[in-house]
Order: structure tokens, then sequence, then C-alpha cells
């Protein structure tokens, strides 16, 4: 229990010292609360000596109690949301800076399902529950252990069996944890096949359906929803006798209290008032306790929560020590580069040189390295050896964000921002005025589609009237490219074009964004590739041949045959 | 669909639970036997306080220790027990809840499916339906208890005293009130934080989703400080409603289980004027400590039902949706010949209309391209025929009969429909190919593998055929997943074939080798082929070309040339584009 409250601590980063604070306060509320015994025990003497000492001080300690118990509260409870939801925010804020220099190529969909994961869902745990349970079980241990010391001044007999009694508790508690610690994750497996064997037949049903294979996946899926429910059974089954023996430790320190308390009056040692107070005592000294501890299970949902978002800070982050250069042209060189993904080799000592203003296509067979090419260029990646230069100089002597202003890249996937197609286009550069945003739109032959929408520039994507074609999603991220007028454009070709009605238009954009720019493409187009001013074909991570058009068509070799498939491809007649 | 009354999602709950209600009564029984074993020990301890008042000798106490030992051994097993056999029953019950869910899904249009993305389901069936747990396994027999014991205790100190019982009620009815001071702009805040808490998860899927674009276009500029504000709003939003909400919830908090701060005074005034014995006094002490705990924490519960509306609504949404209502029996199909009679198709409960009055006859073994500008309805056209939806209106025959009287299984027997995502399972290869035709044996899966152009890559791959594909496939590119779905259909040799876009994702590279598979799939079938590339259909033996939902014109690409100037428009705008070497 306290393994995870030390973790919840750790977590607070900077909010540690409010935390500190907030525990403080709570333990001054908990003193407050302790307060009504000495009204209790005042009104007790009155009663059995039979003399009416009034009521004033009964009333006047009481207030005292109540009133301190709901001011400290009142702060502690704030302070502990404070801390709950801005610890939170605080590593939200860390998590998308670090995800500003972790390498591109750690990235995909899977890795960011997972950290969107981890930052939305996983983090609102810890918002919504973090900060409860340290109320809940901070302020319920130190609740108890106030009533405690409250005892202890009375009788310090009663006050060492009261503490004895929270010993046992906190020790039973953690047994309890070690014990369920073994079938917890068990059953976090089964949730988890759960997860995918649900997705799985959902996502395969139309695949399963039109080969009649019903009965088959009916009963896969059945199979995994009955072992989830067994494991978490079995989960609850090895909770549950704990939950009685933590029950029967409290109860049993209750009556032992009792029992001593009457003992001790029969050896003439505690007057009947101390007595009656010990009997009433029983009763609610270990309320807080309890409820403390029924957070135990709570508790360490949220140590295994928090363990899963600081797994992020595991992800490796990029050197970024460059400098705020510029530079001297926009020429680009390979020199010996080599690439390796896990053990796999990407590329191979790849070495070539684009001068300034001239365009290089890469073509070659897929998984021969042309991604990863145009990736470590932007510096997704950084290289394992070998040297990138830009106008000259490496590539990491720059500052990543005086690199990038060099480059533009279009992507084969667009993505777009669920914002308005004005703001969407104007992404890399937030400031320029709306005409600047129309005329990049026009010359990525997107203004006359945005005109017609609804909202025209206004237009959120994705919403109603925002569904846009692939072929206009595709020019809306050529014009956001235009705009941010880099003067390397490093552009991954769309293989077929997603709205073939509008082609023409698509290609009119590509042109007039490459226009007078040095360029690295993955080329598909045959048009494309001959105009090139260079050829680069990669294979197997090496390149196998180099040269313009008419050279390498002149020879035997992949770039041969790769013309002739792709006229093949185009004339590929289905009837 | 009949119009259903709305239920109460308690009643509905408590419905989908049926064949547990044993479980939960047993449990609430049990809980209500512990409550008797605390209320034993406060029976017990007020006895020993009259006895210690009229001066009774310790012997007299020793059977009240004794009953109050019993007690609480009693309560502690008793509410084990139950809570052991609610979480049996809840469990079982969301267990059978989910197979009922799974099972419904695999009767709704198969469409339906299509259209939603997966992720939601997948939340319905593990998220919410998980999300029931605490309102079964817990609310039931621990509310129960839980206000059993304040109600008990009230009781008895109204019989005791009834002024004191007056008093013992004091703090606990300032702290509703106070409660429900807070209660009262609950709602109005909550739906604030709902609409910050989505701000801020739609800048972080947008920042997180984008970080390809944000690092490519601005390292440092807006997008990451829209995250980072969203995220501190969030924060601060909380942190503000909890400091106002806090001011009331204190109040309740902290004056309810103050009992003493009334019962004292009063009790003391009482006795004083000699209305109260002194052994009444401290009994009614005793009980008044042991009422708010349990009530307070029933009052938790109250956050729970709260969101039990919107979990069982998620799941009544998909155990009520429409299905597809096929028969069982297998019908005779004199021919393949398909023929659409004036259809008609509307999406769920939207009112435009995808498709209007489309009439189409598909004669069997010859080839018939759907073409037109996206968004048409030339997809929805096909994915009619294969069954995935109903007609709105008219209706679709194959071999004379309306499809909607052919058993599914029989029908999807006769389609082969390669759409551009082809889910690949998390089994091996081979066990995918296999898919098609349960009886095929690995020769024939290798020799359709080859066919399909992917025998070389298979071969390539760690484990060859008996490599796991990963879940949906993920450990193969799109192109090797495509030609490997392409391999799966052609081994069921269905004598329909639909293509729909079926080489639009697929990489260049490959592009040649699939299409050769494709001819081989198609080869003596009847086929219907969506496609991207007009020159790929220009021989198709009837070109359709759809326009906003209605047929424009058909014929053979020479009398589509002459006839109709759409095509002859597209077709132009395809020879401009084209891309010839």
């Amino acid at each position: 229990m306290f393994g995870v409250l030390r973790k919840i601590f750790e977590f607070a980063g900077s909010k540690k010292k409010l935390l500190m604070k907030a525990m403080v306060i709570s333990f001054c509320g908990a003193v407050f609360a302790a307060m009504q015994f000495g009204a209790l025990m005042f009104a007790l003497d009155q009663v059995l000596s039979g003399q009416q000492a009034g009521m004033l001080p009964v009333i006047a300690i009481l207030l005292i109690s109540v009133i301190g118990r709901i001011l400290c509260f009142y702060y502690s409870v704030n302070e502990e949301t404070e801390v709950g939801y801005f610890m939170v925010a605080e590593k939200r804020i860390h998590i998308g800076d670090r995800l500003r220099y972790i390498p591109m190529g750690y990235f995909n969909d899977n890795s960011l399902g997972n950290i969107t994961a981890v930052v939305t869902t996983t983090l609102s745990e810890v918002e919504n529950s973090a900060s409860r349970c340290l109320v809940m079980v901070v302020g319920g241990f130190l609740n108890t252990l106030a009533l405690c010391l409250a005892l202890t001044v009375t009788d310090w007999r009663m006050g060492l069996i009261g503490i004895c009694g929270i010993m046992v508790y906190l020790f039973v508690t953690e047994m309890a944890q070690i014990a369920t610690s073994k079938t917890g994750p068990a059953r976090q497996m089964a949730q988890i096949h759960l997860v995918e064997a649900v997705l799985e037949y959902i996502q395969g049903m139309s695949v399963v359906k039109s080969y009649g294979l019903e009965k088959d996946n009916d009963q896969m899926a059945a199979r995994t929803i009955e072992e989830s429910c067994k494991k978490t059974l079995s989960l609850e089954a090895s909770i549950t006798p704990w939950m009685a023996v933590r029950q029967l430790v409290v109860r049993g320190f209750s009556v032992l209290i009792v029992v001593c308390a009457l003992v001790f009056y029969g050896g003439g040692t505690m007057p009947l008032s101390r007595c009656l107070l010990m009997l009433i005592a029983s009763f609610i000294l270990y309320q807080e306790l309890e409820s403390a501890g029924n957070m135990s299970d709570t508790l360490q949902m949220l140590g295994a929560t928090i363990d899963k978002a600081n797994s992020i800070d595991d992800t490796p982050v990029m050197d970024i020590d460059g400098k705020e250069l510029a530079p001297k042209d926009a020429g680009v060189a390979f020199e010996n580069v080599t690439f390796s993904y896990g053990n796999r080799r990407i590329l191979d000592g790849v070495s070539f040189t684009i001068p300034e203003k001239t365009t290089m296509a890469v073509v070659g067979p897929s998984g021969g390295g042309k991604t990863t090419l145009c990736n470590l260029t932007a510096r997704f990646w950084d290289v394992e050896s070998g040297t990138i230069r830009l106008g000259g100089r490496d590539i990491t002597d720059y500052k990543l964000d005086s690199l990038m202003k060099n480059i533009s890249m279009v992507f084969q996937d667009v993505y777009l921002f669920q914002d308005t197609i004005e703001n969407n286009i104007k992404f890399g550069k937030p400031d320029v005025s709306h005409a600047q945003v129309a005329e990049a739109a026009k010359a990525a032959c997107c203004h006359e589609f945005i005109m017609e929408l609804p909202n025209g520039y206004d237009t959120v994507v994705g919403e109603a009237g925002g569904s846009l074609s692939g072929g206009e999603k595709q020019r809306i991220s050529i014009a956001r490219a235009m705009l941010k007028d880099a003067p390397i454009i490093i552009l991954d070709e769309a293989t077929a074009s997603v709205d073939p009605e509008n082609e023409a238009e698509l290609q009119a954009a590509i042109d007039a964004l490459t226009h007078d720019k040095t360029i690295i493409m993955i080329a598909h187009r045959l048009k494309t590739v001959r105009s090139a001013d260079q050829i680069l074909v990669l294979s197997g991570g090496q390149i196998v041949q180099r040269g313009t058009h008419e050279e390498l068509m002149k020879q035997d070799g992949l770039y041969a045959d790769f013309i002739g498939e792709r006229k093949e491809a185009m004339g590929w007649k289905l009837a | 669909m009949k119009e259903k009354k709305k239920e109460s999602p308690f009643i509905l709950l408590w419905s989908w639970a049926k064949d547990y209600h044993g479980g939960f009564y047993g449990s609430v029984l049990l809980a209500m036997l512990g409550v008797a074993g605390s209320m034993a020990a406060y029976f017990s301890v007020a006895a020993m306080i009259r006895i210690l008042l009229t001066g009774g000798g310790l012997d007299a106490c020793v059977p009240w220790c004794l009953l109050m030992l019993l007690g609480y051994v009693a309560k502690s097993l008793c509410s084990a027990a139950s809570t052991a056999l609610s979480h049996r029953a809840t469990y079982h019950a969301l267990r059978d809840l989910r197979k009922q869910l799974l099972a419904k899904l695999s009767r709704v249009p198969m469409g339906t499916i299509l259209d939603t993305p997966s992720g939601q389901y997948k939340t319905t069936i593990v998220d919410r339906v998980e999300g029931m747990e605490p309102t079964l396994a817990h609310l039931i027999p621990e509310m129960t208890s839980n206000l059993l014991i304040p109600i008990f205790i009230a009781v008895y100190i109204f019989c005791i005293d009834w002024r004191m019982g007056l008093a013992s009620l004091a703090t606990t009815v300032i702290g509703m009130t106070a409660a429900s001071q807070s209660a009262k702009t609950y709602a109005v805040k909550w739906d604030g934080a709902v609409a910050v808490g989505r701000k801020m998860a739609n800048a972080i899927v947008e920042y997180i989703g984008g970080i390809q674009i944000v690092k490519a276009f601005s390292q440092s500029a807006g997008s990451y400080r829209r995250y980072a504000d969203a995220v501190e709003e969030n924060a601060a939003y909380y942190k503000n409603w909890m400091k106002e909400n806090q001011k009331f919830m204190c109040i309740m908090q902290t004056v309810t289980p103050s009992v003493l701060l009334v019962v004292l005074p009063v009790g003391l005034l009482l006795w004083s004027r000699g209305s109260l014995s002194a052994s009444d006094f401290m009994t009614v002490i005793v009980l008044s400590l042991g009422f708010t705990g349990p009530f307070l924490a029933a009052m938790s519960f109250v956050d729970e039902l709260a969101v039990v509306g919107t979990n069982v609504g998620e799941i009544g949404d998909i155990l009520q949706a429409e299905e597809l209502e096929r028969p069982e029996k297998k019908v005779i199909l004199k021919d393949r010949k398909i023929q659409l009679k004036h259809i008609s198709f509307t999406y769920g409960k939207e009112d435009e209309q995808v498709l209007n009055d489309i009439s189409l006859t598909i004669r069997p073994q010859t080839v018939t391209a759907l073409v037109g500008p996206s968004g048409s309805g030339k997809s929805t056209i096909a994915k009619l025929i294969a069954g995935l939806w109903d007609v709105s209106s008219g209706s679709i025959l194959m071999g004379g009969w309306d499809i909607r009287d052919i058993p599914l299984d029989q029908l999807n027997q006769q389609i082969a429909y390669v759409s551009q995502d082809n889910y690949l399972f998390d089994r091996t290869v081979r066990d995918n190919i296999r898919m098609g035709r349960l009886d095929a044996s690995d020769r024939e899966v290798e020799a359709v593998a080859k066919a399909a152009g992917c025998d070389s890559f298979i071969r390539a791959l760690d484990q060859g055929y008996d490599t796991v594909c990963g879940s949906g496939g993920g450990h193969l590119s799109g192109g090797e997943k495509q030609r490997i779905s392409i391999a799966r259909a052609m081994l069921k040799d269905a004598p329909i074939v639909i293509l729909d876009e079926a080489t639009a994702s697929v990489d260049p590279e490959n592009e040649a080798v699939i299409q050769k598979a494709i001819l081989a799939l198609t080869e003596g079938k009847t086929l219907i082929v969506i496609a991207h590339r007009l020159s790929t259909i220009a021989d198709a033996d009837c070109i359709v070309v759809v326009s906003k939902g209605k047929i424009a014109a058909q014929g053979t690409q020479k009398e589509l040339l002459e006839s109709c100037p759409l095509y002859a428009r597209m077709w132009q705008a395809h020879i401009g584009t084209k891309d010839a070497a």
C-alpha cells in the first residue's frame, strides 16, 4: 500500500510540496475530529458524577472540532484535487514535449494509438482517482492514528491496543495485496485477450461471413469470453477471503478494546467514565481505517496505471543539441549512410548528391529503403553511421527546428487536423493572411472546391459538409506545403489516385509545389520519373543503379524491368 | 421495428441478469444477515453500558461480550460471502451479455458493422459491460445493507427517546441540505467538464495522431501550444469547479458524521432536566455514532447510479438494432443472373438517398463495370448485391429469387467480394488462405497462393506458410495482405466475383503481380468491377455509368463515348493523365 503511495508521491513531481502540505492539513483535521472525544469525556464525567457543569464547554469543544474539521477537510481536499489534476497535466505536457524529440520512426499506428490511450484514458484514471485515493487512504489512516493518540492521552494502554490494531490491519492489507498480485496479471492478460478477440470478431466478420465460418469464429470468441470471466472470478476469489480477514481484524480489535476496558475497570485501574468512553470509542476508532483499506484495490490499480504512464519515458529520444543555422544552399548529400531497424539493415552505405534545385527520383521494390531514405533526410531517425548534409553541413549540426524550416514533406497518407480548412493550410505558418492562404490554395487547385463547401475556408474538416475526397485532401496537404515554401520538398507520390476524375488537378498542384525546388521523391508515375534529373534505384538497402531515364533504359536491370512492369500495369485490362 | 417503450435502465439491466437473480437475492440476504450481526454488536454494548451504570457486575457483561464478538464475526463472514456471491452472479451475467452482444452483431446487416468504427463496438462490449460491475456486484447488496443499518439504528433510537432520535438525525439533515446545494449546479458544471474534457481529448488525439505533420511543419509553434493549453485548461476547470463544489461537499462529509454536535448538548439538557436516564443517554450516543458511516457509504453509490444510464443505453442500442432477416432453408437457384429492380437505398435514418430507382441486369459470365464520380453510389450497388445491406425499396434477384429469401450462407457461397481492405486473422498464413475452403489440402493452398503471386514472398517469411499474420495481419505489408486475401478468394472459387477498387491500396511495385492474380481469379466468372482506371474496364461487356445515385447510361465503351457526355468527359480526363511512358 505504501509502495503505491510513494509512487503517487513521486508522480506528483513539482506538486510534491503541495501534496505534503495537504497531508499535514489532513492530519490536523484528524486531530480536530479526535477532539470530540474530549467533549464526550466531559459529558460523561458530568453524567457519571451527577454534577451539572454546564453545557458551554461541551458545545464549545464540539464547535471547534467541527469547524476545524470542515476547514482542514476543505483545504486538504482542494489541495489534493489540485495535485491530482495538475500533476497529470504536468505529465501530459511532459509527454507531449517528449514526443517532439522521439525519433519519428518510433511512431506507427500501433504506438501512436497506445500513446494516445495513455495520455487520454490512462491519465484520466489517474486524475480522477489519485486524489480521491489519497484523501481516503491517507486521511483515513491519519484519522484513526489521531484517534489512537487521543486514546493514549486518556489511557496509554488503550492507545497501544488501538495502534496495534492499525499495524495488524496494515500488515493484513499488505499480505492481501501480495496474494492478489499473482492473480491480477493473469486477469489483465485475459482482459487483453478479450479485447483482441472482440476486435478480431468484429473486424473479421465480413470475411467470416463470406466464407461461412461463423461457427468456428463464434466458438473462439465464446472461449475467450469464458476465459475472461473465469480469470476475473478467480481474482475475486483470491480477494474476498482477505476482505473477510481485514474485517475480522478490525472487529476483533474493537472487541478487544471493549474487553480490556472492562477488565481494567474491573481491576480498578480505569475509572468508569473512561471505560464507557472506550466502549463508545470502539465503534468509531477503525471506521475510517476500514474505508481506507477498502480503497487498497483501487490503489493497486492506480499503481499499475502510473507505471503505464511512466513507461512512455522509456522510449528513446534523439540528441537535439543543434544550433540555429541557415544552410548556405539547398543541396542535399548522403555520405555512406547506413541505417538499421532492429536487426534488419534498411540502408547500407548509401551515397548521393542532389545539387540545389534539382530533382532526384527514388524507385525500387517495396521494402527497398525508399521511405527510410526520405525519413532520414528529415531527421525522423538518426543515421547509424555516415553523414547526411544540407548545404554542406551535417544535419545534426542544425537545431531540429531550423532543419525543418528547410524541408516540406508531402506524405502519401494525408493527415488533416479536425480544424477549419484555412487553419489546416496555414498549419506551418500560422500568421499568414487569408489572401496568402487563398493564393496557396489556388496554386494547389483547391480554391474552387473549397469555395463550393458550405462554409468555404471555415469548413471544419471531417465534420458534416467537410467530408473531402482523397484527392481533395491530398491537394489541401499540397497547399499546406506550398505555403510553408521550404527550399527542399520530400514527396511520397500517391500511388493510385483515390478519385481519378481529379487526377489532372492533383498533377498540376504537384507541379506548382515543386517548381524551382530541391526535390526528393518516391516516384510511381512514369512521367515524373522520366523528367527527374537523376534516378536512384534502391534495392535491398543499396543503390543498384543510378542515372537519368535515358541512361538507365539502355541498361538491363531493375529499372528497365520496373518501367516494363509499370507499362504493363497501366495497360492492364480486365476485359 | 416495433416501437418500444423506453424502459428504465435499471429494469433493463436487471432483465439482462435474469438467469442469476437467485445469486443476487442470496447476496442481499447475506448482506442483511451481516447487518443483523452489526446490530447485535450495538445492542451488546448498549446492554453493557446499562449494566455498568446500574452497578451490575462484570460477570453480567461476559455474555454480551461474546454476543458482540459473534455478531462481528457473522458480519465479517456474511458480507464477504455476500460479495463473493454477487460477484459470481455479476460476472456470469456479464459473460452472457457479452456473448449475446456478439451473437447479435452477427445478425445485423454487415454494412452497419463496416460503417461503425470497431473501436466503438469494442468499447461497448468490453468497457461498458465491465462498467456495470459496480452496479450489479456492489450496489445491489451493499447499498441495501448500508441503507438498512441506519434505518434500523434510527428506529431503535426513536424507540428509546424520540427527542434524541430527532437530535441524532440533525447533522445528517444539515449534511444532506448542503449536498443538495452542490447538486444544483452539478449538472451545468458537469456539462462544462465534459466539454473541456472533450476539447482536451481532441487536442491530444490531434497532436499525437498528427505528430508527423507537427514535426514536419511546426516543430515548436502553434499545435504544441494548443495541446498544452487544452491540458492546462482541463486541470484548471476541475480545480475551480471542485473548489466551489467542495464547499458543500465538505460540509456534508464532515458535519454528517459529527452527530455528537447535537446529540451531546441535547442529551445533556434532557438529562439535566431529568427527562432522560443516564443509560439511555449513553446508549443513544453509541447508536448515533454507528449511524452515519453506512449512510455516507450508501450515498457514495449515487455517483455510480448516474453512469448506469449511459452504459445500459449503449448496450441496449446494440441489442435492439435491426437485424438482417434471412431464411434458413436453401433455395434452388435456376441460374446466376442478377437483376436489380427499381432499387433505392438510404443509410439508416438519414434522409439523403444514396441510390434512387436503379434497375440493372447482370448476365452470368459477363463483365460489368460500375463507373462514376466518387460519391455517386457505385460502391453501394456492389455492397447491396453482396448482401451487406438490405435495399430500402425495390428488390435484387439472383437466379430468380429475391436475395432476401436466400439464406445468407448460400448467397455468400455464390459471391466473392474483394475490396481494398481485406482482413487477415491472427493465425498462420496457411490458415488464413484456407479460410476460403476449409477442406483444401496444403497442396491446394500453395497452388492457389502461387496463382495469386504470393508464394514467393510467403516462402521468404520466417516460418513460410506457418508464419502467424499478427492481429489484423499486422506483420505483413498492405500489398502482401491484399494478395493473400485474393488467394483466399480464389480458393473459394465462387461463381460471382465483385471487385470493389480491389487494387487501389496496392503498392505500385506489386500492381502487375496482383493484376495477374485477379485475372486468374476471375476467369470464367460473372465479374462486377469498380475500377478507378477506366482503361482497365474499357472492354467490359457492359459499363454502367452511375451519377448521383442514378444510372446515367449503360453500354459498351464505344456506345457510351457516343451517347454519354459524362462518360466521354471521364474518359478524356483519364486519357489526359494516363501515365504512359
